[in-house]
């Protein structure tokens, strides 16, 4: 297109700016089999979202759904998507898909919450057109950021929400090239661990997946093997051993900048973890950055494949435990860290919880259409992102805290295989109309980089409540 | 000839003195064998003692050594000799071939030994580069890095930066408390016309700026890599005092290997903040001598790695443990502090001559001629490589 058409295409899209879409009615009330699958998708154990014993004596006053399965309800799920044509959004899309721009990912969203929604709730949505930006370059490819503001009422025309919202529509194909990968070249492997019989049933418990903690009849661990109790005496035929629960904690760290060795990725962290059982073990510490690194962190065992006969033991920052109680405005610091979260990127919480935010876009379930569209394989929708963050920052503040918003950027995609792991800190408490109004500011980091970042502003009780 | 040793737990301790020191220069790039450098070393200490070499009948190295002793031996016209060990353990064996040639001539298999260490470290095989593969075989030998290797742990750097951050960790010391160990070694360096570092001192903000090798360590925490050979030359007393100069009293000379000890990875003791075996070492030291840390001038605390300096002056008793940073705190270790340290550089200064230059420097201080002279030195101490099985020395001003 020439510079003139490219400004009359750019025209016609921006004509749309400012115009209202007509009401969209949810096809669904709010009910519990979709928080159920919503909830199960993103492990988010709230009692408050499926106990309704237990949430008609929460801050809702009976069972609610998570807040960030606010748009949910109005997505159009898997059903011939007819484009209004007074549809400001589906009219911008509809020209932005006819010029080629079919790619489409999400890449901000800011939920307000004016109160929890109820089973029984039927939602009206309302979106306006706030903008379509000029063509941009972006890592993705050439395309258009299209931002709406979306506007929810329950049955009483009861104002429920709203929602800022930004996709990108882009051509695949005209993203920046990745970085140079050395084709054909193999990796060369880490060092081998090289074994004997007094060891190798350690290695052989790695390949099962397996941390396996030597042990002698007295109940004494030992780490790396011996062939004899020094204590007792006792010099078994053979190695006995225990399974580790893989649970520790880093009691030192040293990360190697020099030399760099081809087999491994740096910055590497390589940790001194005490594990449950009582003995040391050294191994890497993954997802997460140096910086997040400290002595004491916890941390939980995962694997690596290094070699096609070669597994080894890696620590990743243990998923903390879910509150049961909920933290008090006064117990809160600003300041104050939240402890990292490490989320695997399976396939399965992929699709699963696409589908259970009713996203049957299927460049987040079907693989070959995620590469048509540009992407190396399938990738996380922008409502998943949203549950895991509020499940995330819930977990921390316990059962009964309540989300007033929630905002979000994202940037790297979660594709399958990768690990997100989340951190967070307090950035800001104060009285707000006499509730106690806490500021917390997150990140997802990949391997790529970071998925999703964002801040939450959620209310905490003044008092503990009273809870049986 | 006063011998202050009463404790008397050995035969040698005060009854056999370092008669010789030889050295090379120590460069990065010696353009020689290491087999010239050691003969070179060898027929130095011997000169410096005024013996022919073909006298010595006795020869200590470390297994890390490539030049073999009876190599050496050939060349040095030796016609029998009738002691000959190897110690295990890289660094950690300086001082112990100091304590093995003390035994062979106390027990008089020998008269006279030569200690020596000799190698391109820098220009032929790097020593910085650690073990990047596994050594290939089923022994325990080479088992024993299948727990650190596969995860990247393959430098001595790496294993020391282990032990730095658990040392910080619990005692609240910074990167600034390792740095002030590197300021005080190039600061006496830069003043050793033999040191690679001479006329070079360093500042904290230097240390600070200088980049990560392995974190928390900077590269100013690292020793360097150097080419170079060291001999000592080793007799009884009572021999020493026939010959060229003034001996060097072995007041105390001692090995030590203590509880679950790992190459550089001991890193499964219920505490890792300290070095048991430099202070099995001390404790042995000062049973032998009958010294006290107050009878001590300075010290050569061995240096590959700063951070394991601070445990070295708590094992050794002149402070808490825990507490060498403050000891440190208002430059204790340098030339007239309290406690000055590697008058010589250290190995981060001087060179890397696996710690047996630094026993060169301790002998100097007790006859009075370092470049970076204590006043008054009596005794001195030297230990050798940490985190290893390890030995130490006190070296006695002759009397």
């Amino acid at each position: 297109m020439s510079d003139a058409d490219d400004a009359t295409f750019l025209a016609g899209l921006q004509a749309h700016v400012g115009a209202t879409g007509t009401a969209v009615a949810s096809r669904d009330a709010v009910n519990e089999p979709m928080i159920r699958h919503w909830c199960d998708a993103m492990e988010d154990a709230n009692p408050n979202y499926t106990d309704p014993e237990h949430a008609s004596g929460g801050p809702h006053g009976a069972l609610a759904a998570p807040p960030t399965m606010l748009n949910a309800w109005t997505m159009l799920g898997n059903i011939p998507r007819i484009l209004d044509p007074n549809d400001p959004q589906g009219g911008v899309n509809a020209k932005l898909d006819a010029a080629g721009y079919v790619g489409v990912v999400a890449t901000n969203s800011e939920h307000v919450y004016k109160r929890y929604l109820h089973p029984g709730d039927l939602l009206t949505s309302k979106q306006k057109l706030v903008e379509v930006s000029e063509e941009k370059q972006t890592g993705l490819g050439i395309g258009h950021f299209v931002t709406t503001e979306t506007e929810y009422y329950d049955q009483t025309g009861e104002h429920v929400g709203s929602m800022f919202f930004r996709i990108l529509k882009f051509r695949p194909g005209t993203g920046r090239p990745a970085a140079a990968t050395a084709g054909g070249v193999e990796r060369p492997k880490r060092p081998r661990p090289s074994s004997n019989p007094d060891s190798e049933w350690f290695w052989e418990g790695c390949r099962e997946r397996e941390l396996r903690v030597q042990t002698f009849s007295d109940g004494t661990t030992v780490y790396p093997p011996m062939v004899r109790n020094p204590r007792t005496g006792e010099m078994p035929d053979t190695p006995a051993w225990q399974v580790s629960s893989g649970r520790g904690s880093l009691y030192s760290y040293a990360i190697p900048h020099h030399p760099q060795v081809p087999a491994f990725d740096y910055p590497l962290v390589v940790g001194l973890v005490e594990l449950e059982e009582g003995v040391r073990v050294v191994s890497n510490v993954v997802d997460c950055t140096p910086a997040q690194v400290e002595v004491g962190m916890p941390l939980e065992v995962c694997w690596l494949q290094a070699d096609d006969d070669v597994v080894l033991p890696q620590f990743r920052p243990a998923r903390p435990e879910r509150r049961t109680t909920t933290r008090t405005f006064d117990e809160v610091t600003v300041g104050e860290k939240l402890p990292l979260c490490p989320i695997p990127i399976t396939p399965t919480l992929i699709v699963s919880a696409a589908i259970a935010s009713r996203d049957y876009q299927a460049v987040h379930h079907d693989r070959d259409d995620a590469h048509n569209k540009g992407s190396k394989d399938i990738f996380m929708n922008i409502l998943t992102s949203s549950g895991l963050s509020g499940r995330y920052i819930n977990d921390w503040a316990g059962p009964d805290a309540v989300f007033k918003n929630l905002k979000l950027r994202l940037g790297a995609p979660n594709y399958p295989y990768d690990t997100m792991t989340l951190s967070g800190s307090v950035t800001n408490k104060e009285i707000v109309d006499g509730e106690g109004i806490v500021t917390i500011a997150y990140q997802g980091l990949n391997s790529l980089g970071a998925h999703v970042t964002g801040t939450a502003d959620i209310a905490l009780p003044l008092v503990a409540l009273a809870r049986s | 000839m006063s011998i202050t040793n009463n404790a008397g737990t050995t035969n040698y301790a005060g009854t056999t003195a370092i008669a010789g020191i030889g050295a090379t220069a120590f460069t990065k790039d010696s353009g020689r064998t290491p087999m010239q450098l050691a003969v070179e070393a060898c027929v130095l200490a011997c000169e410096d003692a005024g013996l022919d070499p073909s006298r010595v009948d006795g020869m200590v190295t470390f297994s890390a050594e490539q030049n073999p002793e009876i190599e050496v031996a050939r060349n040095l016209g030796i016609k029998e000799l009738k002691h000959f060990s190897m110690i295990h353990h890289g660094g950690g064996a300086a001082c112990g071939t100091i304590a093995q040639a003390a035994m062979a001539v106390a027990s008089g298999q020998a008269d006279y030994v030569l200690a020596y260490r000799a190698f391109n470290e820098r220009s032929w095989h790097r020593f910085g580069t650690g073990v990047q593969a596994n050594p290939a075989g089923a022994e325990a030998s080479a088992t024993q890095y299948a727990w650190t290797s596969p995860f990247g742990l393959l430098t001595p750097a790496s294993w020391v930066a282990m032990f730095a951050t658990r040392y910080m960790h619990e005692y609240g010391a910074t990167s600034l408390d390792f740095g002030r160990v590197a300021v005080a070694d190039r600061k006496h360096a830069a003043t050793n016309p033999k040191a690679h570092f001479y006329q070079r001192p360093v500042t904290l903000e230097d240390h600070q700026n200088s980049r990560w090798i392995v974190e928390p360590l900077h590269l100013l925490d690292c020793c360097q890599e150097s080419d170079g050979g060291q001999a000592i030359l080793v007799t009884t007393l009572e021999r020493a005092k026939d010959l060229k100069g003034v001996p060097a009293v072995i007041a105390g000379a001692a090995q030590g290997v203590a509880e679950d000890q790992h190459m550089m990875r001991s890193y499964f003791r219920d505490s890792i903040t300290g070095i048991p075996e430099m202070g099995l070492c001390a404790r042995q030291l000062w049973a032998q001598s009958g010294l006290t840390t107050a009878d001590i001038q300075a010290a050569i605390f061995y240096d590959h790695f700063s951070p394991l300096v601070l445990p070295q002056i708590e094992e050794f008793g002149f402070c808490e443990r825990g507490e060498a940073k403050d000891f440190i705190a208002d430059g204790a270790i340098e030339l007239g502090g309290r406690l000055p340290i590697n008058t010589h550089g250290g190995q981060l200064g001087e060179a890397y001559i696996h710690g047996m230059n630094g026993i060169a420097e301790a002998v100097r201080l007790v006859r009075g001629t370092s470049v970076n002279q204590v006043p008054g030195a009596e005794n001195i101490i030297v230990t050798a490589g940490t985190a290893v099985p390890t030995s130490a020395l006190i070296i006695q001003k002759y009397r």
